[in-house]
């Protein structure tokens, strides 16, 4: 997802003046997005599309604050890799661990 | 301030200074950020984990939480973040009045945010009898809520000296006393803003407790000292963001602003990740 990141200058100076509207329009998605997500939890949906919806939609949202927010769709590969390293090291500890609690062996004793 | 002439000149994603093209500040920010990912994922997961195997008596999350007062403080800081995002738009343009417009509100929205979070334990440790030590649940809850809650009152912290470090004059010896005034900025400040929420939060119990009209003269009566305090502090605050001199900060410092930025974004999308997996799916 990232752009060439050297640019020309002047090429450069049109980016930072378009910035201004794409941060708001991405604002707004995100709050429209938050709306949507309030609003599902009250709708009588499988609690399967639910779930993976309400996921998604936090992807979404995730998404779009790192790629545009915080400038990695114009800053250097680099920075994209190193913060999902961190990513997926964390992500997949998530996974990790919720799997092995998951597993009926390490289910607690006293749990309900 | 340097002339908008000289506005665009430096490329902002690229440095050819150092071998991996990425400015050294930038690349130990993200470098934080990644380890930061890996501390919350444990946070959450533990959360979840307790959520889903549950100990007998532990109280249904959803009778806890208010979804309202959640969302909303989801929104106000999805708004800090676009603001933030305009700062450093802002700042790479030598654009100091929008750069300093856009930090306060930067700043207001984290405050709103701090004081919901404020409220919501308060809430729930005094009417729901939910607390750190009572329930697995609250013990998992606080930790995670209360570490972010911390981040943000550092990001607030940062972006409040920040937006005091944007004063600091260019020509240093003509004013020898521009530390102090700073030092002086940062505590008046300081103190402005908790005695703020303070107000805002005594207001709130003020007006439920006695309705608006009574509440409101209730409230009044009770805090005038403070009301007083307050719009002293905002009255300094207001001479003091009009220095009078020219200010040593420009596009050269967007480095500086963007490491803040990156670092404020990552709060957002931790609470993105939070309210959909603590609160959100409570409810399905």
């Amino acid at each position: 997802m990232s752009a060439p990141a050297h640019a020309s200058p002047a090429g450069e100076h049109a980016l930072e003046e378009s910035k201004f509207q794409i941060f708001v329009q991405i604002a707004m998605i995100l709050a429209v997005i938050t709306g949507v997500e309030i609003i599902m939890v009250y709708m009588p949906f499988a609690h399967a599309f639910l779930f993976w919806t309400l996921s998604i939609l936090s992807a979404v949202k995730f998404l779009f604050v790192i790629f545009i927010f915080m400038h990695l769709r114009w800053d250097r590969p680099l920075c994209t890799v190193i913060f999902f390293i961190g990513l997926i090291l964390g992500g997949g500890t998530m996974w990790a661990l919720l799997q092995l609690f998951g597993a009926q062996a390490s289910v607690p004793l006293s749990a309900g | 301030m340097s002339s908008n002439a000289a506005a665009g000149t430096i490329d902002h994603h690229f440095d050819p200074t150092t071998s991996t093209g990425v400015p050294n500040k930038k690349l130990l920010m993200w470098l934080f950020l990644a380890s930061d990912c890996m501390f919350f994922g444990c946070l959450i997961s533990t959360h979840l984990i307790y959520r889903l195997h549950p100990p007998p008596g532990t109280p249904a999350a959803k009778d806890v939480f208010s979804i309202e007062l959640t969302s909303f403080s989801t929104f106000i800081l999805l708004m800090s973040s676009l603001m933030m995002a305009l700062a450093v738009n802002a700042i790479q343009k030598s654009n100091l009045k929008s750069l300093r417009a856009s930090l306060l509100m930067t700043i207001f929205f984290g405050c709103i945010f701090l004081g919901c979070q404020v409220y919501e334990f308060n809430n729930f440790v005094l009417e729901k009898h939910l607390t750190i030590t009572n329930s697995i649940l609250g013990t998992t809850f606080f930790t995670l809520t209360g570490t972010h809650g911390t981040h943000v009152a550092v990001g607030v912290l940062w972006l409040l000296l920040m937006y005091v470090r944007s004063f600091q004059p260019r020509e240093m010896d003509k004013h020898p006393w521009w530390f102090i005034r700073n030092v002086f900025h940062v505590v008046v400040a300081i103190g402005t803003i908790l005695l703020g929420m303070n107000v805002v939060i005594e207001c709130t119990r003020s007006l439920q407790a006695h309705g608006f009209a009574s509440g409101l003269a209730a409230f009044g009566q009770a805090y005038f000292l403070r009301l007083v305090a307050l719009a002293v502090g905002a009255g300094v605050l207001m001479r003091l963001a009009r220095p009078g001199y020219a200010v040593a900060f420009d596009e050269k410092n967007a480095i500086d602003v963007e490491m803040m930025g990156l670092y404020w974004h990552f709060v957002d999308i931790v609470w993105i990740v939070i309210f959909t997996a603590v609160y959100l799916l409570e409810y399905i």
